[in-house]
């Protein structure tokens, strides 16, 4: 049976169907989960899409963070449940302390929206089993606030752990600390990252397909572990 | 109903973008040698007195959502009581004008020049016409 993936919309999500429609194409049961609700209605894996939830009031993320549906995905997320936060879901996560760090605005100051090139740091999470180390992705990343910062200790301690996922290569777009493009926890369960692998799934709508990878690692994990 | 002020500022190691452009902005209107970070300010009206435990309450409300303290530092105040009620205030400073701020003290005549910057103030519906546009440009 397929897995059932769970899509979160918050009020201003804006990726959320592309995500929903990326795991249907790669194979799963994709699952509309809404904000306001506190049950996961099942899903094995979870997925914040991006966008601007709340409308990036506050700080991109921090009102989203408190969502009821949150604290679901906060338990399940620490009980092992793999998690992807795709862009706003990054931030989601930052502010949830699912992962370490914070987003901030560009260096560059404007929207970047670009296909971007990204060296894979780790094949050892829940959502990246079907990459291998060192091999190159093209990725869309379109974000205003994708720079990724953290104080020494924790960005020591991502290096250490092998738990910074993704870098920015041919150029860091947004000044993120290491060139670092997403990270995970330390159980590799949970995922962030700043460009849309949900966007590369489709040779219509994408310049690549590598984004196809992510889902289809998660849904052998989940496969192996029934 | 007292009134208890949080200023949230980007953590000196951290990059701020938004000072960055203002201090642009500003030399490029002749306004040179000012260097800007750009924070936030919290105004909360809180209910019955200032106490200490209402006060770390507000604390522990600035650490959970007002302030990411990853990237951020945040401090509580207690905003003296205005002398007139608020209604006035408006009336007051732009009647008197320069000649009051002097005579006021330093932060008195910070709150005079908000209460002033508040009059030329856009509508509320212009204000988030200007913050829907600039929502257009932000992270995705």
């Amino acid at each position: 049976m397929a897995p059932k993936i769970g899509v979160v919309t918050f009020p201003g999500s804006l990726d959320d169907h592309d995500a929903l429609r990326a795991v249907r194409l790669c194979g799963a049961e994709p699952v509309s989960l809404w904000h306001g609700n506190d049950t996961l209605e099942g899903v094995e894996a979870v997925i914040l899409p991006g966008g601007f939830s709340y409308g990036d009031y506050l700080r991109c993320g921090a009102i989203s963070r408190f969502a009821p549906v949150m604290a679901e995905v906060i338990k399940a997320g620490e009980a092992g449940m793999p998690i992807l936060g795709i862009c706003n879901g990054f931030q989601i996560l930052c502010e949830a302390h699912l992962l370490p760090g914070a987003l901030i605005r560009n260096d560059v100051r404007v929207f970047v929206c670009k296909d971007q090139d990204l060296r894979v740091e780790s094949a050892d999470t829940t959502w990246t089993t079907d990459f291998t180390v060192g091999q190159i992705i093209n990725v869309v990343l379109k974000n205003g606030e994708g720079g990724y910062v953290a104080d020494e200790e924790t960005l020591r301690r991502l290096e250490g752990e092998g738990r910074v996922i993704f870098r920015y290569v041919n150029g860091n777009p947004n000044g993120s600390f290491h060139d670092i493009a997403g990270i995970c926890n330390e159980r590799g369960n949970v995922v962030g990252l700043m460009p849309h692998p949900e966007h590369n799934v489709d040779s219509l709508t994408g310049p690549t397909q590598n984004g196809r990878p992510f889902f289809t690692s998660v849904f052998n994990f989940l496969a192996a572990k029934v | 109903m007292a009134r208890v002020v949080v200023d949230v500022m980007p953590k000196p190691e951290i990059l701020d973008p938004q000072g960055k452009a203002v201090t642009g902005a500003l030399a490029r209107l002749g306004f040179t040698g000012m260097s800007v970070r750009q924070g936030k300010r919290f105004e909360l009206e809180l209910e019955g007195e200032v106490t200490e435990e209402r006060l770390a309450e507000v604390r522990r409300a600035a650490e959970t959502l007002l302030a990411n303290t990853v990237i951020e530092t945040f401090i509580v105040r207690v905003e003296a009581e205005p002398e007139s009620p608020p209604e006035d205030r408006d009336v007051e400073s732009a009647d008197d004008g320069e000649a009051s701020e002097q005579a006021e003290d330093a932060e008195q005549a910070k709150s005079a020049e908000q209460a002033e910057a508040g009059e030329q103030a856009p509508s509320a519906e212009q204000a988030e016409a200007g913050e829907q546009a600039e929502l257009a440009t932000q992270a995705g």
